[in-house]
């Protein structure tokens, strides 16, 4: 039972740091493309256009994959510390 | 009235500060003397100081608790500094489980063995435990593990306390430029637009204001208006 508690508790609060984090990383990327913008405007293209081009290859580049890793390092924490802790 | 707001924000930082005590690791040097089981009583007091019944067994008001009875090199300074002296010191042996403080410690019937191992040598030993030795409540550090070290005056590096607290505090600027990043991009551009909501409204008044004015005016004496 307390392996389940571990378990569902554990995915919720990692859930919650993984939502702010991606939200957080965003919000940088959407602000450098609006100074970036603001420093050098691109003719032809309007401010909004050229944030969200930039949105939209930041979301299929690697940065929000390496995301993930706030559920697998933990993970892998845990399981080295069973390991350690549990072997003579 | 400073000094008791300053006390007030000391406080949680206190608290912390004693939780990261209680939980994290700590290594004793000590010689292991014997090792023994007493039955337990817990009370309300004391209850919180101590873990579950060995994992997967059930949970009874009063059991066995295993102890390793040591003579432990005395310190200063949580081990930093050594010291020509010694005390007695008694752990406890019980499982964390899966249950706080995440050690997931399922072993302690191999670790009372390998005290019990340990009490029949001369050897010095380094004991990592988390807790503390409360005496009038009767309350015991509980061991984790035992290793042979060289002697009395051997250096144990905490690796993972050093982990732990660079962890810690990346975490914590991580949380403050987050925090930032959000009052920067959202809370202030809508106490922005509140503002401007404000201003909008204000101007309005003013102009109705001064529309009445005018009106009451007209009912003066052009010198007095």
């Amino acid at each position: 039972m307390a392996f389940f508690k571990l378990i569902f508790f554990g995915l919720v609060g990692l859930s919650v740091i993984y939502l702010s984090l991606s939200v957080y990383s965003a919000s940088l990327r959407r602000e450098k493309l609006e100074k970036q913008y603001d420093a050098d405007p691109v003719p032809g293209q309007t401010r909004e256009a050229f944030v969200e081009t930039g949105m939209i290859a930041y979301k299929s580049g690697l940065r929000p994959k390496l995301l993930v890793l706030v559920y697998v390092v933990p993970v892998a924490v845990f399981t080295a510390i069973i390991y350690v802790i549990n072997t003579n | 009235m400073r000094t008791v707001s300053f006390l007030l924000r000391l406080l949680p930082i206190l608290m912390f500060g004693l939780l990261l005590h209680y939980v994290l690791p700590q290594h004793d040097i000590v010689r292991v003397t014997s090792t023994e089981v007493i039955r337990t009583d817990f009370s309300n007091y004391n209850r919180i100081f101590y873990a579950q019944p060995d994992s997967g067994s059930a949970a009874q008001p009063t059991r066995d608790l295993r102890l390793i009875n040591t003579q432990k090199q005395k310190t200063f300074l949580l081990g930093f500094i050594k010291r020509d002296a010694s005390e007695v010191m008694v752990y406890r042996n019980e499982d964390t489980g899966w249950i706080w403080p995440p050690y997931f410690k399922f072993d302690s019937s191999d670790l009372q063995a390998e005290a019990a191992a340990a009490a029949r040598t001369e050897g010095w030993y380094s004991i990592t435990h988390y807790g503390w030795r409360i005496r009038w409540a009767s309350i015991y550090p509980n061991a984790v593990a035992i290793r042979p070290v060289d002697g009395p005056n051997a250096t144990i590096v905490p690796w993972f306390n050093i982990f732990f607290f660079v962890f810690l505090i990346v975490a914590i600027g991580t949380v403050r430029a987050m925090w930032f990043q959000f009052r920067e991009r959202m809370v202030d551009p809508a106490m922005d637009r509140v503002g401007d909501q404000m201003d909008i409204v204000e101007a309005r008044m003013d102009r109705r204001r001064s529309k009445m004015r005018r009106w009451w005016d007209s009912w003066k004496p052009k010198n007095k208006r």
